[in-house]
């Protein structure tokens, strides 16, 4: 970077970064959390990666109205692949309302299983707030109880980043960023998404705390 | 982006060393020399920048951030990464602003990269203000039949599943948790993170950044959160 004068382009900025993230033992190659841990998740280094058990990312905001929960998993993944359900995952969206912020309060358990005939799955929440039982029905379909929206189903891959950018950078020692370029493009995931009332967070004492787990029946594969 | 933004981006010119005419940014910047033998590497001391106040973030540190990891949602306040996460929050720039930036210097801001921005400021396909949100799966992938009421449904317990991932905060298992520390990391819970399982390992690798581009930063016109020591 020696030897600029005046304002520094992008690519200078870009480039620092860039290498620092490239260069790094254990620093990210994917970001957010897509492909990690990769000895379980990432097919350059597991022969049996789990992509269903794979999270992606996870969002959580507020409007007037609502809380709205979105988490994918399962990608970023081929536009030609379909959706990443599997009957033996269970995903537990967790949220702290209350200290202590490392426990959770609310555990929101989701679930997929098949139906009778062929290409039919359904998706099962449990413990949604306000919710009195499950919310169950086929995926691909907004689901609506208690005041509750839900929906598991393939979306657009929904993170942004110059991945390719950084990766280039790495393999033939120049700056490669660029932020017209976006390694997620074209891709998709699936995901749960959840709408539920705000008032059903009426009693939280802290700022809500949000994690989301994957676990798999029968052990890792 | 032009000159001029980006001069407003960063909230001053950033006026280096040595040559150059000043003019409009080229497309890749000059090769850096090689460096000098008896150049002695910056060791970087990275505890303020888990310790220092975010802009923006009504008090919040980086530590209080990340530890536990989770995603934080303050309902009092306006939602916008890290108070929460929306699809649209440019989440890995503002990441870095944070990892990186001194933020008593006037013009650093988390929002110093996205204002840039150093990665692409949006999605390739818009999302949706209603319910699901997310913009429709890109190609003609096979979807799922929306038919069906009975479907087969484990109703196990929580301890039949063995763990497989978990995550919180965007990017912190992937930035902040090293290699061999991943299946430990991903296998416990914010008690843990809490319990200060992980910290020192997160110092290590934040610090392995600093030391790295550091000085580049630094080079840029970039006043670090880090110190030197």
């Amino acid at each position: 970077m020696r030897g600029i004068s005046g304002p520094v382009p992008i690519a200078g900025v870009a480039a620092a970064i860039s290498a620092a993230l490239l260069f790094v033992p254990g620093a990210p190659n994917r970001a957010a959390d897509h492909l990690d841990p990769p000895g379980r998740t990432d097919p350059t280094i597991d022969a049996t990666p789990d992509l269903p058990a794979d999270i992606a990312d996870i969002f959580a905001w507020d409007t007037d109205d609502s809380v709205r929960v979105i988490v994918t998993f399962g990608g970023p993944n081929d536009p030609n692949r379909p959706a990443s359900y599997d009957r033996d995952v269970l995903y537990k969206i967790m949220i702290s309302t209350a200290p202590p912020a490392d426990t959770p309060d609310i555990t929101i358990r989701a679930r997929f299983g098949r139906g009778k005939n062929p290409n039919e799955w359904g998706v099962r929440f449990e413990g949604v707030p306000g919710v009195t039982g499950a919310i169950e029905g086929p995926v691909e379909t907004t689901l609506i109880k208690d005041g509750v929206k839900a929906r598991a189903g393939l979306f657009d891959e929904p993170f942004f980043f110059d991945l390719q950018g950084f990766r280039e950078s790495r393999s033939m020692g120049k700056v490669r960023f660029d932020n017209r370029r976006n390694f997620f493009n074209g891709n998709n995931d699936t995901a749960l998404v959840l709408e539920i009332p705000r008032n059903r967070f009426a009693g939280a004492t802290m700022p809500l705390g949000f994690w989301i787990t994957t676990s798999r029946i029968g052990g890792q594969i | 982006m032009t000159r001029a933004r980006l001069i407003v981006a960063l909230g001053a010119p950033l006026v280096l060393s040595a040559c150059g005419s000043g003019g409009s940014p080229p497309a890749t910047p000059t090769p850096t020399p090689a460096p000098s033998a008896t150049v002695t590497p910056i060791s970087y001391n990275v505890e303020n920048c888990f310790t220092q106040t975010i802009p923006g973030t009504g008090g919040q540190t980086l530590r209080g951030l990340i530890v536990p990891d989770t995603l934080k949602l303050d309902l009092t306040r306006p939602a916008l990464f890290p108070n929460g996460r929306k699809l649209e929050d440019p989440v890995i720039d503002i990441t870095l602003a944070a990892l990186f930036l001194d933020f008593t210097v006037t013009g650093q801001s988390p929002m110093t990269f996205a204002n840039l921005p150093l990665n692409p400021p949006g999605n390739d396909k818009p999302f949706s203000s209603t319910f699901p949100f997310l913009a429709p799966p890109q190609g003609s992938p096979q979807l799922a039949a929306t038919t069906g009421t009975s479907f087969d449904f484990r109703t196990d317990p929580d301890s039949a599943y063995t763990n497989v991932d978990r995550m919180g905060m965007p990017a912190v298992a992937t930035a902040l948790v090293g290699s061999s520390t991943k299946l430990a990391y991903n296998d416990a819970t914010p008690s843990a993170d809490a319990a200060g399982q992980f910290a020192a390992d997160e110092t290590l690798q934040l610090t392995h950044l600093t030391d790295a581009i550091g000085d580049d930063l630094t080079s840029l016109g970039l006043k670090l959160c880090a110190r030197t020591s």
